[in-house]
């Protein structure tokens, strides 16, 4: 006599376990080979003196002009970072700054007062601060 | 709904008890072996499933909502309710379609519902944070879900032979 | 019916009595501000109480300060004082405090921090930034000028008067950032801010934890990549406390193959060479010093990592072994290794793949 409910695993459980499997592959499939988008939508913001001048979505290569306390900064935006490609501060501690791709971090030309950073994005940034 | 007082007894019994699997089950996070947002046993789905087939979609649902309420009132920590809520509804109406198909023994309808579980949340999660990233984790979850369905599944099979000739079961 | 009503009753019940817990996670709003001042950008975020007014605060106080003890403004106190060629001179209370402190740390390093290495600092151009290397001659007539002792402060019925040897000057730039960031601790304890973060370049004060109830992760930046924001020789997890960097890494300039960092030490007033690339000072944001008119651990997290830079591995961790209760220490040595004090051992994160051996000392 069959009970109720079913206690053994038949084929029509396999066939559960299998559909959930072919779920899994397919989500991998769509989600894994997707162009890489777990950046989210990162912005970055740039201030001069304080005051925020440009947001700029990373969705394409632009090259933005900055000018800042006497100086001018030319900033690279591409899909995946940010970086000065060239600025006329007598410091180029800007310029020198590996391009930032992580939300939370920053460029900063103390001498033009300018600040870039990077805003939203899904992964959240891996410090709060960073000393040195 | 109107409950029996034995029905209502049985309900308050069973939320009690999936919200103590719910605290067990945080003691000893699956996420600290598997860093995954997320990852989990899903113990207290061992309760949902006697409910479904002892006392009907309604009280079981009814148990469901509680324990995701109190759960998340109990942690201090409102912000998980979405995510209980939807996961556990989501897991909730495909079990009771599964349940239906009588060919099913409980075992897919666990892993229906572990792999329903684990979308409903990852939904919750893209609705709260507006992003579609949290789905590159669904894969995975997927893949865990039929481990963790099939080892509910398990537990909830010996459970109802256990309880067989209390006449507990419906159906 | 009655029964499903009494079912809610009892749960609602349930909710109001563990509600009040719950209520206090909730979010609370963020204030931030940004400025630049001292040479470099700072930074404030604020959770909890009046966040806005301790920002606001914040940015007055940096402003205050920089007014006061700039060695780039003419107008400043410190210029004054510098002007003054042994005249003794009435100073603002802040500073006369702050230069007291600077004279117990010069003590307490046997000299290795000490703020009147200014006129060497000049001779190689670290202030203007147009650096050289002094020859022999000027810098041997600038060092004799270097003695934190000759420096008298006074306080008499509440007003301070500083005196500096003929001749001297002080730069306050070892210490400054530190003393702010103890004032900001303030500013933030009388707002009943309860969560956040205070940056000034190479310092940091972190109040309280996240407003999830972790530590705050603070990055201990990589000597061997300045120029890379993201990597980092430790992570240290910190909850109300003060940390502060010190590197030759931080500021240098190159000639003829030689490399010149700006750490000097006041014994040679050359770039001191003492095996060490950065030095990382960790103290409690609510313990206190043990000296007298102590302006707070900010002030000497700040005043150390510069000495300790300058004294080296051995005698930094002699210092430390002296001064355990008071402070942790992260240095970072030329031979790749990360010595961490036991008070960090399970405070601090390893970078994998970093190259760094870890060590942990007691």
């Amino acid at each position: 006599m069959r009970s109720y409910p079913e206690l053994r695993p038949s084929g029509w459980d396999g066939l559960v376990a299998a559909l959930v499997a072919a779920l899994a592959v397919l989500c991998a499939a769509v989600t894994w080979t997707a162009p890489a988008e777990d950046s989210g939508s990162l912005t970055a913001v740039i201030t001069v003196d304080g005051t925020e001048v440009e947001r700029i979505p990373l969705d394409g290569e632009t090259e933005q002009t900055v000018r800042g306390n006497g100086y001018t900064l030319h900033v690279v935006v591409t899909e995946t970072e940010v970086f000065v490609a060239s600025s006329d501060c007598p410091s180029q501690d800007c310029v020198e700054t590996a391009p930032i791709s992580q939300p939370g971090r920053s460029i900063v030309c103390l001498p033009a007062r300018v600040i870039i950073q990077l805003e939203g994005g899904a992964a959240s940034p891996d410090v709060d601060a960073v000393i040195g | 709904m109107k409950l029996t007082t034995h029905q209502l007894t049985a309900c308050a019994v069973l939320t009690a008890m999936a919200l103590a699997l719910s605290y067990l089950e945080g003691l000893f996070p699956l996420t600290a072996a598997i860093p995954i947002p997320g990852i989990k046993l899903g113990l207290a789905n061992i309760v949902t499933l006697f409910a479904l087939y002892a006392l009907g979609p309604g009280q079981a649902m009814l148990i469901l909502v509680a324990r995701c309420i109190l759960g998340a009132v109990f942690a201090g920590n409102m912000n998980a309710l979405i995510f209980s809520l939807l996961g556990g509804v989501t897991a909730m109406a495909v079990m009771i379609g599964l349940s239906r198909l009588r060919r099913l023994s409980v075992y897919g309808v666990s892993i229906g519902g572990a792999a329903a579980h684990n979308c409903g949340q990852v939904a919750a999660a893209v609705l709260t944070l507006g992003n579609g990233a949290p789905v590159y984790y669904l894969p995975v979850l997927l893949a865990v879900s039929l481990l963790t369905g099939a080892l509910t599944g398990l537990v909830s099979a010996s459970l109802f032979r256990a309880l067989s000739h209390t006449g507990i079961m419906k159906g | 019916m009655k029964r499903i009503l009494i079912f809610l009753l009892v749960f609602l019940t349930a909710v109001g009595l563990t509600g009040c817990g719950g209520a206090e996670t909730g979010t609370s709003e963020e204030a931030s501000g940004q400025v630049f001042a001292m040479d470099t950008v700072m930074s404030f975020t604020a959770y909890g109480g009046d966040g806005e007014g301790a920002v606001q605060q914040a940015q007055e106080v940096v402003s205050q300060m920089e007014e006061l003890l700039s060695r780039t403004r003419e107008d400043s106190q410190v210029s004054r004082l510098n002007a003054a060629d042994g005249q003794q001179m009435a100073v603002d209370p802040a500073l006369g405090k702050l230069i007291q402190a600077a004279g117990a740390y010069r003590a307490l390093t046997g000299g290795s921090f000490d703020i009147t290495i200014a006129p060497v600092a000049d001779a190689w151009g670290f202030i203007k930034d147009v650096q050289q290397v002094p020859d022999s001659q000027t810098l041997a007539e600038r060092l004799a000028l270097v003695d934190g002792s000759q420096v008298q402060v006074t306080e008499r019925d509440g007003t301070w008067y500083v005196r500096l040897g003929q001749g001297q000057s002080v730069d306050l730039g070892g210490i400054a950032k530190g003393y702010v960031s103890d004032l900001l601790e303030g500013a933030y304890a009388e707002h009943g801010v309860s969560s956040g973060v205070v940056y000034l370049g190479g310092n940091v004060y972190v109040r309280g934890a996240k407003t999830d109830g972790t530590a705050w992760r603070v990055g201990v930046q990589d000597p061997h990549a300045p120029e890379d924001g993201s990597a980092y020789a430790a992570i240290l997890l910190l909850q109300d406390a003060f940390a502060v960097t010190s590197g030759g890494y931080q500021r240098n300039f190159e000639m003829d193959g030689q490399l010149y960092h700006h750490i000097l030490d006041p014994a040679t007033g050359r770039p001191a060479q003492s095996g060490l690339l950065s030095v990382t000072v960790v103290a409690d944001a609510t313990g206190r010093t043990q000296l007298e008119d102590d302006p707070g651990n900010g002030t000497m997290c700040d005043a150390l990592s510069t000495a300790l830079f300058v004294l080296g591995e051995e005698r930094a961790l002699d210092l430390w072994r002296a001064e355990k209760e008071a402070f942790d220490l992260v240095l970072v040595t030329e031979d790749g290794r990360v010595v961490l004090t036991e008070g960090l051992a399970d405070r601090y994160e390893a970078i994998e793949g970093s190259g760094y051996t870890y060590e942990i000392v007691s």
